[in-house]
Parts: C-alpha cells; structure tokens; sequence
C-alpha cells in the first residue's frame, strides 16, 4: 500500500506543478459548456461532462507516456507494475474529481430542473473511465502525437455520433449522453441503467487493460533469475 | 575565490586525490589558520586548490588509492552465453561475465558494440535471444540518462525509489543526502530535476541507483556531463562501494581507468578487432 500511496502521492505533485497544464485542463470543459450555453443548456450539460473527460483523458495520456521510461528502474527499485498502475490512476482520479467539483457546482447554479444526482453520477464516471482510457491510449501507442490523434477521433465521434446507434455504445463516454438525458430530459430509468452499466464496464474493463499492458510490459524476463545473496 | 570557497573546494580536492578524511581535516585547519593570521588572499599563499591538494598527496604518497587488501567474495553476477540480434544485426554473440562481490567490471567497445543492450540484459530490461543471468542479491541499474521525472525534486525521487526498498521518507531522503553529499553535490530542496544540469541529473541518477544498498551495480555511462572533479569522485566512490563488498559493472569508453578495475569485458566484434 505503501508504494501506491508514494506513486499517487507523487504523482500528484507533478501534475500539480505543471501549472499551465493545470489551466488549460480547468477550462477546456467551461469552453465545451458556454459553446452551448446560450441556445441549448441541457446540451451544455452533456458537453461539459465530454469536456472533462477529454480534458482528464488527454492528461493521463501524457502522464502515461512521460512515466514509462522511468518505470522499469522502479520496477528494478521493488514496485510491481499493480502498484505504478494503481498509483498514477489514484492520482488522475483525484485530478479529475477536482476537475469536476466546480462544473458540478455551476450546473447546480445555473440549472434548476435537472437530476443533479444523476448529474454527480455521470460525472464520477467520466471521471472513472477518463483516467484509465488515457493511460490504456499511452499503453498502445506509446508516442503522445499519435495517442493524442486517437483521443481526438474518438472525442470528436463521441460527440458527432447518434447515440440511438448501436455502435455509438462502443465508444467510452456513450454513458454520458444516456445518463445525461435521464438527469436533464427526465426520461425513463432505463437511460439511467444503461448508462451506469456502461460506464462501469467501461472502468472495469480499461482500468483491467491498462493492468495488463503494464504487466506484460514491465515482466520479469525469464533469462534474469533472481537468488539469495550468498 | 574567497577564502570559504577555496577551503571548500580544498576539502573536495584532498578527497579527489585520496587524503584520507583526518588528514584533510588537519590540513584544512592549517591552512584556514595560515590565512586567518596572515590575511593573504588564498590564491596567491597556496595557489589553486586542486594544485595545492596534489602537493599534499604527492607528499604524503596517497595520490593511488591504497590497493584493496580484501580478496573478491562470492559471484555476485553470472551471464552465461548471451546473444542478442537487432533484426538482421547481431550484437551480442555468446558473452559471458562473472563478477564477485568487491570487485570491478569495465564493459567496454566501440559505439554500437552493444554496451548498452548488454547491460539492459543484465537488469533484465531487454530479453536476449540465447543465454541467462544469474543475480545472487539486489540490483541497482542507473541507465545511460532518462531515468528521472523532470517535475520531481532530488528528495522526491529519493524517497520514489526508497519506497520500493521499503525506505521510510526521511530514511531515504536522509541516504540519498549522503549519496549525494559523496559526490561532492548538496540537492536544493526547491529545485526540480528538470532545471538542473546535465551532470547534477547525472548524479541524482547515480544516486537513485545506489539507495538501499544494492548488491550489484549496473552502471551505464553514469558519468555522462561530469565535469573533471565530479567524474574523480564518481570513481573514488565506486572504489568505495567495491571495498564494502559490492559488485559494479560499469559501461566505458574511457579507457584511462581500465587499470583501477579488475575485470575487461570488450564487446568489440572480431572483424572489427582484426
């Protein structure tokens, strides 16, 4: 518990002082919720939890990526690869939770008709799947232009695609817009439970490969054995 | 140069060339004393201090670190048979390496002889396509550069690496400090390892490789933006590991220590030897 707490810890510090980071990261989701503000609040709502989501995404893919050549000299250091995993999205799920906070608190100023505890809810998931889904993208793609390209592709769909599609549901914040009608149009449960199914999944599964990928990456080779000291 | 930045660099010189620490401490005291009664300016009552403290060496004979009186202790490292290809390019054919605890290995060759991959090899970073090693004990790897977080400060990454040693925070930060301080550097808490110098993150990164006391040291280039006084203590202080029983496998293309090592593994292919 000790070295996922020093990783986070860590962590943490870094990403706070990348203070210009820290700005563009806190606006990006206003940008996405005045874009909408004037015309079409509840679909403010829906861009400002896409928002953070890109946002916190795009950070964890950075720290992912920037992390990796130092990973194998931790994992020489004593840390099995569980520990730098779980470390670094304990972090991101703090930034991202602070991320969040403020947006939720606008919403609940500047809205009176909407679910906000179903509102609180997309939000947490967003933030659950953000963190895994950047560092799975720094996993796979290793250089940061082409996990950024691919956050973009997939951010863009996520918000050009119909959600009524079935294939719109393979993408990782389909649960936003499913869970964002219940909280604003006030839909049926069956947009609720749906969403959260998805979203859970969606943590589970990316936080499950992005265990993997660093597992497989960071593996005891087989020719290097390991005894006592004489 | 005041006289406390010339005592100070005295202190550091008389190191460098092998005055043991009694020793330095009389012959600092005197000169502080000689130019404290005298008022001349240090430079011109003893010239500069790197001169100053060869003529002490030389007079008291320990310009040569004092040859080791230990024989080397059990193998510590055992590669047997590696072989590694890039493709079509062979860079490592049936290479074997044994070092004992308390002894010195140089792995030399020219740029492309595999140094590097070797020694990835060793830590276990790169699998080979034939062979094995066998580590009896921890390892510290320091590699070649990037193996330190630009948003970190020194401290922080002591007590990073630390942690994986089961090091309380303050037991690493403390041992990091005295790594450090051996190598003639005092970390600004304040500081990132982003806005230091190319050698000071040399040295963060020696030190990283060294906290908790590994048995075996892989050392790849570590010397890398070393200026002349820095990359004397770096050897001094891997003599003094070698000394306390540890077993070090350095990468160099400086060929001026080959001497004060025990072991010469050239990675160098045949043809190009021929």
């Amino acid at each position: 518990m000790k070295k996922i707490i020093v990783t986070a810890d860590l962590a943490l510090r870094e990403i706070a002082r990348r203070r210009t980071v820290l700005v563009v990261l806190a606006l990006l989701p206003l940008a996405f919720y005045l874009s909408r503000r004037g015309d079409h609040l509840g679909q403010s709502i829906r861009f400002v939890c896409l928002g953070l989501g890109w946002a916190l995404s795009t950070a964890a893919l950075f720290a992912g990526s920037a992390a990796r050549p130092i990973e194998p000299r931790l994992r020489l250091s004593g840390y099995g690869s569980r520990h730098l995993v779980l470390g670094r999205l304990l972090a991101l799920w703090t930034v991202g939770l602070v991320l969040s906070l403020p947006y939720y608190l606008l919403i609940l100023v500047d809205r009176h008709d909407v679910r906000y505890g179903a509102i609180a809810v997309v939000m947490l998931l967003t933030v659950a799947v953000a963190a895994p889904f950047g560092l799975a993208l720094s996993a796979v793609l290793p250089r940061e232009l082409e996990g950024t390209l691919v956050l973009l592709i997939v951010v863009g769909l996520q918000m050009m695609t119909d959600p009524a599609t079935t294939a719109s549901r393979a993408l990782p914040f389909w649960f936003s817009r499913e869970i964002g009608t219940y909280a604003i149009d006030h839909t049926d449960s069956g947009y609720l439970d749906r969403g959260l199914l998805h979203g859970v999944a969606f943590a589970v599964l990316l936080t499950a490969l992005v265990t993997v990928a660093a597992s497989v990456r960071l593996r005891s080779r087989p020719h290097l054995r390991f005894n006592p000291a004489p | 140069m005041n006289q406390d930045a010339w005592l100070a660099a005295l202190v550091g010189e008389l190191r460098r060339h092998g005055v043991g620490p009694d020793l330095a401490g009389h012959v600092v005291a005197e000169a502080a004393t000689h130019l404290r009664d005298s008022g001349e300016p240090p430079l011109s009552a003893f010239g500069p201090p790197g001169s100053y403290a060869r003529d002490v060496a030389d007079s008291i004979g320990a310009a040569a670190p004092a040859p080791r009186r230990q024989p080397p202790g059990p193998v510590r490292l055992d590669v047997r048979g590696i072989s590694k290809r890039y493709r079509r390019h062979r860079v490592l054919n049936d290479v074997n390496l044994t070092v004992r605890a308390g002894q010195i290995a140089a792995v030399v060759g020219a740029n492309g002889a595999g140094k590097s991959t070797f020694l990835r090899i060793c830590a276990g970073l790169v699998s080979p396509d034939r062979g094995e090693v066998h580590a009896y004990g921890s390892l510290g790897y320091c590699p070649q550069d990037g193996g330190t977080r630009e948003f970190l400060t020194p401290d922080e990454h002591f007590v990073l690496i630390g942690a994986g040693r089961d090091m309380d925070r303050a037991v690493a930060r403390r041992a990091g400090r005295a790594h450090a301080a051996r190598l003639d550097w005092k970390p600004d808490s304040g500081r990132l390892a982003g806005q230091l110098s190319g050698g000071t993150r040399q040295k963060l990164n020696l030190v990283m490789a060294r906290l908790g006391e590994p048995d075996i040291l892989l050392l790849d280039e570590p010397y890398q933006g070393f200026d002349r006084g820095a990359y004397l203590d770096f050897w001094h202080e891997v003599w003094r590991w070698r000394d306390t029983g540890t077993a070090v496998v350095v990468v160099t293309h400086l060929l001026n220590q080959l001497d004060r090592v025990d072991i010469v593994l050239d990675l160098t292919p045949d043809r190009e030897r021929a």
